[in-house]
């Protein structure tokens, strides 16, 4: 079980991700709305696994996720992006992100992804 | 290269382009129930926003990079309470949408125009970044120049979302429309050549008017590369490659080099070394007849059925 922090702009998606999250036997200890608030929420909270989305208002995730990984090179961050967003998603990879989960998604895959950035 | 391709055409390439991604998204929320209806080009002076469903939900995401433009999905409200729930926010009685059902909406519109902008990118050359969704209800008073601004074209495409009808409009600047034209022209052109490839190659049948062909291609200028090898790699291990690695090829040392022009494998070679120290191509065998100019193009001095004037190979 681990404390994750989810990130994305659409509360539909915060619900998803919490549900999938939830039911796998993790803890959802906090969410964020925007690359601003998702790196506040990170500081207060310390997660062992964040979900973060890509295309978000005020900051988007690829910011998010350098200003995470300059803060915690060790940080576990797992990327959401939609079908097509390949090029932020190797860019992600390129900035520390452990894996992503691409956009709709079925549970199993959610928890394979954490269960993959975890070990 | 002149553009050729008319602007009513790549507005409804792009139209098309973006309806089909759209729909391929929008099935996997509501598998077998999506239907995507014609791509209309609205006109110069029209109002792309006449009819809109009043009390229902306007969806809209714009391209921010790459190129601007905004695509504006709008449903009347039992179209997007379908969606929804289809997308599992929960199944809703009578009453006005929940923030958790508006919130999907938005989701499958940031969905479906992230891939619609993938989609456009591979025709343009680039990529094209996406805004986050604006959801809103349609009031009867809606002022749609002001909320999702103008543009000089627009085109329009219906689809049904499990028997509910709803339609994407898309605004599109000059400067997009300019851009995709010239990209189908290039599309057009590569076709053409390979299709005068292919109906030439085998030696039956074939292009009847080969020579206006040739004399019409001989012009036009094109990237010509040539290609030593392939190897595939995970994505994690190519981006851990260290300075110094070494990365096995699908060729030996001896092997002939494949050669593109646009893409296109055109041929084989030998990668040859000229006396003042330069890469060239020896061309072995040619796959479509070559257009018969001295073939030394950029650096890698290619030389093609040229063998009286061909460089001479150290």
């Amino acid at each position: 079980m681990a404390r994750v922090l989810v990130v994305d702009d659409a509360a539909f998606m915060r619900k998803l991700l919490t549900d999938a999250l939830t039911n796998g036997g993790h803890e959802v200890v906090g969410e964020a709305g925007n690359g601003v608030e998702a790196v506040a929420r990170w500081q207060e909270l310390r997660p062992e696994l964040t979900t973060l989305d890509i295309t978000m208002p005020e900051k988007d995730g690829l910011s998010a996720l350098a200003e995470i990984m300059a803060i915690d090179p060790s940080a576990k961050i797992i990327m959401c992006s939609a079908l097509g967003q390949e090029g932020k998603v190797l860019e992600a990879v390129k900035l520390g992100a452990k894996d992503f989960v691409v956009k709709p998604f079925q549970p199993p895959r959610v928890l394979e992804a954490v269960e993959k950035a975890l070990s | 290269m002149a553009t050729e391709v008319s602007q009513r055409e790549a507005l409804t390439h792009l139209g098309a382009s973006t309806a089909e991604a759209v729909a391929r998204v929008l099935d996997m929320f509501v598998p077998g129930g999506v239907e995507r209806g014609d791509v209309s080009v609205t006109a110069d002076g029209q109002n792309p926003f006449v009819n809109l469903p009043a009390g229902g939900v306007a969806a809209s995401v714009r391209y921010v990079d790459g190129v601007t433009g905004a695509n504006v999905l709008l449903m009347p409200a039992k179209c997007a309470r379908g969606l929804a729930t289809a997308m599992g926010a929960g199944e809703q009685e009578d009453g006005p949408l929940t923030e958790l059902e508006m919130s999907a909406v938005g989701e499958a519109s940031n969905q479906m125009l992230a891939s619609a902008a993938a989609a456009i990118s591979v025709v343009i050359g680039q990529e094209i970044d996406i805004s986050p969704p604006d959801v809103r209800i349609i009031g009867t008073d809606i002022d749609a120049a002001d909320v999702w601004g103008t543009a000089p074209h627009a085109c329009s495409t219906s689809f049904t979302i499990a028997g509910e009808p709803c339609r994407l409009v898309q605004l599109v600047p000059n400067a997009f429309v300019v851009r995709m034209a010239r990209a189908i022209d290039e599309i057009s052109m590569e076709q053409t050549a390979a299709d005068y490839s292919n109906a030439s190659g085998d030696g039956e049948g074939g292009i009847t008017a080969s020579v206006p062909m040739t004399e019409k291609l001989g012009e036009i200028n094109l990237r010509v590369w040539a290609e030593l090898g392939r190897t595939q790699l995970p994505i994690g291990e190519a981006l851990e490659l260290p300075i110094g690695a070494v990365v096995d090829l699908d060729r030996t040392a001896d092997s002939a080099v494949d050669l593109f022009i646009n893409g296109l494998c055109f041929g084989h070679g030998n990668l040859l070394v000229t006396e003042d120290g330069e890469w060239a191509i020896e061309v072995l065998a040619l796959n479509k007849p070559v257009i018969r100019k001295p073939a030394l193009v950029g650096g890698a001095g290619i030389v093609a059925d040229q063998p009286d004037n061909a460089r001479d190979p150290s």
